[in-house]
């Protein structure tokens, strides 16, 4: 369907399409409509849509049979076959995988390797120019760099509804979120203060931190971040920030309004910035079927 | 232990122990970076910048910069038919600050410029370091107007398809650099930072703006695969690899104190151009009342990626003495400690 064509009657369908538009004769998915070469991270997410819109079963386990083909003997999925380092794509993989019988033992291997992985982290000292915390563990974008919000948020997610909940490393995950949390509640990439001034919040990395924390902390601990969340949603256009934002609220229980007209305003960007990358396209179908956020994909399911 | 650690682990926000010790114990030497120094004839390399001074973003600023490009001898014969690619510097989303991203209206002025110039196409391109969200910045920022109005396309340089190239620097110990794809399609790549300030790194200019080409999905949000190797060491093999052809520096707001976000706006009303990175980044820091030779990335690439002596650097346009505007270093920064001409 042409995006010049999409309205609120047909803005789940327009998706539904063309998500499955980007699919690659070898079970992945494209990355967008200009960059064919299947990616992970456009997978993981069209898995994920498809799962959350329950449709198109026989395009999911052809999805999942191809995260299986490249994922690496250490559990790994990484972002490029060439690039054994960027293994951040390995927890989206773990949620696609999710329930999926017949690839239990990559999962399980996925699983392992998360918990096995970390960041590069070292103590903090009193002079040190950043302000968190720098030996709480989390999980790193890229291999031997420091840990971030938003690869840990993802990991503790995948970890949770996997059933991980009380494993120490999900633990220490979220002491290492709520440590990196800014003093108006919003989290950004994951820095607070750097020479002593605090950092500024993003709605993304606030949306996907409080998503990881449901059902780990008490509301009163995230109150003013999803208060800042909700000042920014009714604002936000992006698809990133509004998938996420729409998510993230959905989990607590703050589920916005009018969710289609805002997913066809974001739509309508596209005549500005081209069509959207297969994972945006997902992450915005995802936002509508998913009304308790990610995590409810998997309850509904069970 | 502990020092094996801080040796060779970035901290958090890209600084190692090391180049965190090196702002307050080794000073400003390229030797800090272990690097070789020139001679003081910088092996011939010569330039020219061109500096102009514009009160306001409501300014002819494409009249302005195809006045630099006339008399840094950028002719229409030159541009006619290239594709061009513009870097901006877009850190972060706040339309309330605009001196933290380089302003919509500059970029709008420079492809302007390079259409009159018979540019085939302009793109906008920027691979966001901080927010992964590159659509809300750019709607927060203003650029959403330009790109559609002006119809410019824009490339998420986080997400473009990627090629390998053999790192040419050598400063860092990574053999070879994943770049976008459409670095390979375009014949000229122009950088647009914004005349900051830099918490790590003294200043942050034509050089460091190009971290923003590094696709995201390779090197993280931040950019901390480049800054376990080294922020300096990373620009300086990321401007030898790329090789860039133009830099256009928004300094009519520019950013003073702790940037390159939480400082304040400096007003210093000058664009600075040039075809040579470490030629215009020197004559921006002059500007900024900082001594080129005391940044490390400048005085490293002295001689090798450029010049940065006053005397090699063919200055036209208005004299720098016209446009110096002391920028305001901090005490407790130690990137900025001694810099100052």
């Amino acid at each position: 369907m042409n995006p010049k064509m999409i309205n609120a009657k047909n803005v789940i369908n327009y998706l539904n399409e063309t998500i499955l538009t980007r699919k690659a004769g070898n079970g992945g998915f494209f990355p967008s409509i200009t960059h064919k070469k299947p990616c992970p991270v456009a997978t993981s997410w069209a898995i994920l849509a498809c799962l959350s819109s329950g449709i198109k079963t026989e395009e999911i386990k052809t999805a999942q049979a191809y995260l299986s083909a490249i994922q690496r003997e250490d559990g790994r999925i990484c972002i490029d076959v060439h690039n054994s380092a960027a293994f951040w794509p390995t927890a989206l993989a773990i949620l696609a995988w999710q329930g999926a019988s017949e690839y239990r033992n990559q999962f399980d291997k996925a699983i392992q390797f998360l918990l096995n992985t970390t960041g590069i982290h070292f103590p903090k000292e009193a002079d040190a120019p950043t302000g968190h915390d720098s030996s709480i563990h989390g999980w790193p974008w890229i291999e031997k760099t420091h840990s971030w919000i938003e690869p840990t948020a993802l990991s503790i997610l995948a970890l949770k509804i996997a059933g991980h909940t009380e494993h120490v490393r999900v633990k220490e995950g979220i002491k290492m979120i709520m440590n990196r949390q800014l003093n108006n509640g919003g989290w950004n990439y994951g820095n607070t203060t750097v020479f002593g001034r605090e950092l500024y919040p993003m709605p993304d990395s606030t949306a996907i931190a409080i998503s990881a924390l449901y059902g780990s902390i008490s509301r009163p601990d995230i109150d003013k971040s999803i208060d800042y969340l909700k000042s920014r949603i009714e604002k936000i256009k992006a698809p990133f920030s509004l998938g996420w934002g729409i998510l993230g609220l959905s989990v607590w229980d703050e589920r916005p309004g009018e969710i289609k007209e805002k997913i066809l305003e974001s739509l309508n960007l596209q005549k500005t910035y081209g069509e959207f990358q297969t994972s945006l396209l997902s992450l915005l179908l995802i936002s509508y079927t998913a009304p308790k956020g990610l995590q409810g994909i998997f309850q509904t399911e069970s | 232990m502990k020092e094996t650690i801080h040796n060779i682990i970035a901290s958090p926000n890209g600084m190692t122990r090391r180049q965190f010790l090196w702002g307050t114990l080794v000073g400003s030497s390229a030797l800090a970076l272990g690097l070789p120094l020139y001679s003081s004839y910088e092996n011939g390399f010569r330039s020219e910048t061109f500096v102009a001074r514009v009160r306001d973003y409501q300014a002819d600023i494409s009249w302005i910069v195809r006045a630099g490009f006339q008399e840094l001898g950028v002719s229409a014969a030159e541009i006619k038919g290239k594709k061009i690619l513009l870097k901006p510097n877009l850190v972060e989303p706040h339309t309330e600050k605009p001196h933290i991203n380089t302003h919509p209206l500059f970029v709008r002025g420079v492809a302007e410029a390079f259409l009159h110039l018979g540019a085939a196409k302009v793109y906008i391109a920027e691979g966001t370091g901080h927010c992964r969200d590159t659509i809300y910045i750019l709607e927060e920022s203003g650029f959403s107007e330009i790109i559609k109005e002006d119809r410019l396309p824009f490339v998420d340089l986080n997400y473009d398809a990627i090629f390998e190239k053999s790192n040419a620097g050598k400063y860092t110990k990574c053999s070879s650099f994943y770049l976008p794809g459409i670095l390979q399609e375009v014949d000229w790549i122009v950088s647009l930072p914004k005349l900051k300030t830099h918490h790590w790194t003294g200043i942050t200019l034509s050089m460091k703006n190009l971290f923003g080409l590094m696709p995201g999905a390779y090197y993280g949000w931040p950019k901390n695969v480049l800054h376990s190797l080294g922020i300096e060491q990373s620009l300086l093999d990321i401007t030898a690899t790329v090789k860039p052809h133009f830099a256009i520096v928004d300094g009519i707001i520019g950013m003073e104190g702790d940037g390159p976000i939480m400082g304040i706006p400096k007003a210093a009303q000058v664009i600075v151009m040039g075809r040579n990175f470490p030629a215009v980044d020197a004559t921006c820091a002059r500007i900024m009342g900082i001594d080129p030779h005391k940044i490390r990335y400048l005085s490293a690439a002295a001689g090798w990626l450029g010049p940065i002596r006053e005397r090699h650097i063919h200055q036209v346009g208005e004299p720098i003495t016209s446009v110096r505007m002391n920028f305001a270093l901090e005490e407790k920064i130690p990137a900025h400690k001694n810099i100052r001409i």
